[in-house]
């Protein structure tokens, strides 16, 4: 909210005196930081940033308030001379518990317009004057002491008035021309022809002040702030009325704020009070609230002296009394947020300020905990892969539709993974799969230039169930472009599968994950993090022993069928060989070219055996022809 | 003399010096080395035959003509021979040196995503004082994101206009902070708590709020929750535990400032400030010449709150904070724009990013 030094000065003279960095600072100190300050001509204005648990504080008095409180200064007196209630003029009947107190007015308007000073002080708030008196005069009181009230046009009211709830289906045109339908949980201001005002929220048209107008009725209540929040909400209608009744306006202050309403038009318009009077009265305050000097102590970090606790909150309007080690303390009528001990240690510490707060570390009362086995195993897949040159992405969780069918699993419905409220279309359901964001986030990279795309991110996927949507964290890496060729020794080369599936291998996945060629060159894979092997228990494995004879090595290469399955081709040739000597077979080399017979390609197969003794040639030998055989016996050829 | 020695002999040792210097390498002084002193149809095979022919009284004098002649060449290409070798021994040595200017071969390097490698900064500057993480679903219920939170049932912030909800689970929605891991972890914890010595614990992750996306805002973003619950936990040890983890994180001169504040889970609440970081509290852009960076909220955790996970605020109290990751992110980095963490340009990944 914006206050306007010159106003606040009016409220406590010793704001004058500081400077706008120390104001602010002490504003700051009490939980008021100042967003901004704007320079008016001859003034300025500060934006203070007021938390929604301080209505109190919304307004030039309950910041002074506030400041008066901790610089230990007085606030000046609210200067109106209480204006004599007699008869009610016009009968006003509060049907409802939601509005206990209605303080109000007749007067006959004058001639005279709202004097320049106050213009300019509404225009310094960005509250446009409208040089209706009796409109900014409410709109000045609001910003001034944060009470708001209204003016009624008092000729276009007919009978008396109520304060009920509506009836549903009601309709009242706000001030602001909208037709509103009514539920039964809105509170109104009515008269015998209907609505005339959403209480505590905004007036009808029907009744507001014109230039026309000659009298005026004047409202100053006290609303339940739960019933205007959500009149406000219900009606999109959020307005500076609503948020300080809605925050919890200061119920002592509706005879207050009327009889400055009064005293303003007869100041500025020679308005003649014709009568005043007041239906309901203000309500019980709430009960007492107790503040033990332990708990004090605890919140502090010492021992605050009761003398001193008491003295805070009798600063802040509180009536206290002390009881051995206790306080009991009643909290002004404007503090709606005084409800718990700890409220109220907050506020002995709020004044003492917060610099005083002593820095300890906690005692350890229990030994720590270990880090979860699933929060460990995401960081080392994720370092692992930021070593191999993949980089981390982080994405939004919710994609498009179609791009989600992209990868959904046929048993994962949309609609059960779907926002209500969306941010927009492209942004409405939680994603089934990584992939489809890491295929845009690499194609854009792509456009951007990039030789080489190496993506992974680890995020949760959902999987539709009866109960919502199942979290399963994944990850997900897409490897495409151009490999090497950025210095003399490596080659370029297109990305492959292959190099996914190298990948899939050195995160130890449990067989081989489907490798989806997204785009020309680009592929990727995905996979539930619960697939791969959690970080042992065991800082190091039980010992296995190995030979300490020599290992030998032996390369055959193979003419073979284009068609030739590996893996058979593997198991058929490691069956003919002795398991307790195989060290390793594995293809090292493919090699296609139109120097070899059509339909056909050689394979380079080694094969490394090792025993507890030293092998001899003749017997390895023996083995590599075993193994050969079984190659052929599949078709293949020993190449010459 | 060499009247003696046949004319095209005498001329062929005049220009032998010329033709030497004339070899560039070993293969063209091997050709006139078998010129002039091979064992075949050399012109030093030649002279000797000429040698034997020769007059009686003339072989003394020829001979030494010869000689001298022969040794002559013989030591011109010795000498030639070693020149041309140690320049090609040169040369070997050139071609086997490696000059480390060439670009090298490099192991790829990648990078974490820097909102990771930052929330796993925290982490570890807040395992040494035993805490450990606590993780929680994205999806949550109303319950564990706002009513175990003190958060009244009609704040604005569960509005639709606000916070993400399922279509076909109006009761689940998208968390809108870490909080929840609280309400979780509390509730989890509750019953053997005494036994356990309290809790302490960091919930990092990812929130969403209905934010429009632009250079300051995003409906997705991250988060670090902090908490601790002991026995007569206060607002000091709150400020001894900040001030040693953003001393940790920004410098040992940093100082911390505490400001009232209101969150509805906690009581009391405050703004956490650090000197800034960056200018060191002297006053810059990013400070906005104040010298003070908002870092985070944070407070004592609100009794309503242990009471909903079924712990006694009477014998229990703690602390909590929450801290939001972007926003240290573009403060420590001044990254201008908050849609880069969400790009994924690699040019910026690996930039700002790294391994660890």
């Amino acid at each position: 909210m914006w206050i306007e030094r010159k106003v606040l000065a009016q409220e406590i003279p010793a704001a004058a005196a500081l400077d706008t960095r120390q104001l602010c600072e002490a504003l700051a100190a009490l939980g008021f930081p100042v967003d901004g300050v704007a320079a008016l001509e001859g003034t300025e204005a500060l934006d203070v940033d007021i938390t929604a648990n301080r209505g109190d504080a919304m307004s030039h008095r309950g910041i002074a308030r506030e400041l008066a409180a901790k610089l230990q200064q007085p606030l000046a007196p609210i200067a109106t001379g209480a204006v004599a209630e007699g008869e009610a003029l016009v009968p006003v009947w509060l049907e409802a518990e939601a509005c206990p107190i209605y303080a109000t007015a007749v007067l006959e308007l004058g001639e005279g317009v709202t004097p320049e000073a106050v213009q300019s002080f509404l225009r310094a708030l960005e509250a446009s004057p409208k040089r209706l008196p009796a409109v900014d005069a409410s709109n000045e009181l609001l910003l001034r002491y944060g009470h708001p009230t209204h003016a009624f046009d008092a000729d276009a009211i007919h009978g008396a008035v109520a304060v009920r709830w509506a009836k549903a289906g009601e309709t009242l045109v706000t001030l602001d021309g909208v037709t509103r339908t009514l539920t039964g949980r809105d509170l109104l201001i009515a008269d015998e022809a209907g609505p005339i005002a959403l209480a505590g929220v905004m007036g009808g048209d029907r009744t507001k002040v014109t230039e026309a107008t000659r009298r005026v009725l004047l409202e100053s209540a006290w609303f339940e702030p739960k019933g205007v929040r959500a009149t406000a909400r219900r009606h999109s209608l959020h307005t500076d009325a609503s948020h300080r009744f809605g925050r919890g306006a200061d119920p002592a202050m509706a005879r207050v704020a009327r009889d400055l309403l009064v005293a303003r038009l007869q100041a500025w318009c020679q308005a003649k009070l014709i009568g005043a009077w007041t239906a309901g009265s203000v309500p019980a305050p709430a009960a007492p609230v107790n503040l033990d000097l332990a708990l004090l102590a605890r919140v502090a970090g010492e021992a605050v002296p009761l003398e001193a606790a008491r003295e805070a909150l009798t600063r802040l309007g509180c009536v206290v009394t002390a009881a051995g080690d206790r306080l009991c303390v009643a909290p002004p009528t404007w503090r709606h947020d005084l409800a718990i001990a700890e409220d109220l240690a907050e506020e002995v510490l709020r004044l003492r300020g917060y610099e005083h707060i002593p820095s300890v570390l906690p005692p350890m009362e229990g030994p720590p905990e270990h880090l979860a086995p699933a929060y460990l195993l995401r960081q080392r897949v994720a370092r692992r892969l930021a070593q191999l040159g993949f980089h981390q992405t982080v994405t939004y969780g919710f994609i498009s539709p179609e791009a989600d069918a992209l990868f959904a699993a046929p048993d994962n419905p949309a609609a059960g993974r779907t926002l209500a409220n969306p941010l927009g279309y492209e942004y409405s359901v939680l994603r089934a799969s990584l992939l489809p964001s890491l295929k845009a986030t690499a194609e854009q990279n792509l456009r951007q230039g990039s030789r080489q795309i190496k993506l992974f991110e680890l995020a949760p996927t959902y999987r539709s169930t009866p109960a919502g949507p199942r979290e399963q964290m994944t990850l997900a890496a897409v490897w495409g472009g151009v490999l090497g060729g950025e210095d003399y020794l490596s080659p370029a080369r297109a990305v492959l599968e292959a190099d996914l599936a190298g990948l899939s291998r050195d995160l130890d996945l449990p067989g081989l994950p489907a490798i989806h060629r997204l785009a020309d060159g680009l592929f990727g894979f995905e996979v539930e993090l619960d697939a791969l092997p959690r970080p042992q228990d065991r800082i190091i494995p039980v010992f296995r022993p190995f030979s300490r004879f020599p290992s030998v090595e032996r390369d055959l290469s193979l003419l073979v069928d284009l068609g030739q399955s590996y893996a058979a081709l593997h198991q058929a040739m490691a069956a003919a060989l002795p398991a307790d000597s195989l060290l390793e077979l594995r293809c090292v080399d493919v090699f296609r070219h139109k120097s070899l017979p059509e339909g056909q390609q050689a394979w380079l197969l080694r094969m490394r055996f090792q025993a507890e003794r030293t092998l001899v040639g003749a017997e390895v030998d023996g083995w590599v022809a075993a193994a050969l055989a079984a190659a052929e016996s599949l078709g293949a050829k020993l190449r010459a | 003399m060499d009247q003696l020695l046949p004319p095209e002999i005498v001329e062929a040792g005049r220009t032998f010096p010329a033709a030497l210097a004339a070899c560039g390498d070993l293969d063209a002084l091997l050709r006139l080395k078998a010129a002039f002193v091979g064992r075949e149809s050399s012109h030093a095979t030649r002279l000797m035959e000429l040698l034997k022919t020769a007059p009686k009284e003339q072989k003394r004098e020829l001979g030494a003509a010869i000689n001298g002649l022969k040794q002559q060449w013989e030591e011109g290409l010795k000498a030639r021979q070693a020149e041309l070798e140690a320049a090609k021994r040169k040369l070997g040595a050139l071609a086997a040196t490696w000059d480390p200017a060439l670009p090298p071969p490099q192991p790829p390097r990648g990078a974490l995503h820097p909102l990771n490698r930052l929330m796993d900064r925290l982490v570890d500057v807040f395992r040494p004082m035993g805490f450990h993480v606590e993780e929680g679903p994205e999806v949550e219920t109303e319950a564990h994101n706002f009513d175990g939170l003190n958060i009244p049932e009609d704040h604005p912030a569960k509005a639709s206009s606000d916070t993400f909800y399922l279509a076909a689970h109006p009761e689940l929605l998208l968390r809108t902070h870490t909080s929840p891991v609280q309400v979780r972890t509390l509730l989890r914890v509750a019953p053997d708590l005494a036994a356990r010595g309290g809790i302490r614990f960091l919930a990092p992750g990812r929130v969403y709020r209905k934010d429009e996306i632009d250079p300051t805002h995003s409906p997705m973003f991250h988060q670090v929750e902090g908490m601790l619950v002991g026995h007569g936990i206060g607002m000091q040890h709150l400020k001894g535990t900040l001030e040693y983890a953003l001393r940790a994180l920004f410098g040992p001169d940093t100082e911390i400032r505490l400001r009232p504040s209101y969150f509805p889970f906690v009581e009391p609440g405050c703004e956490v400030d650090v000197s800034c970081p960056l200018c060191g509290a002297k006053g810059c852009r990013v400070c906005k010449g104040s010298g003070w960076v908002e870092i985070l909220g944070a407070g004592l955790i609100h009794p309503n709150v242990l009471t909903y996970a079924g712990i006694d605020p009477h014998e229990w109290s703690g602390w909590a904070f929450g801290m939001g990751v972007e926003r240290m992110a573009m403060m420590l980095s001044q990254t201008p724009d908050l849609r880069l963490f969400f790009e994924n340009d690699q040019r910026f990944l690996k930039a700002m990013g790294g391994l660890d």
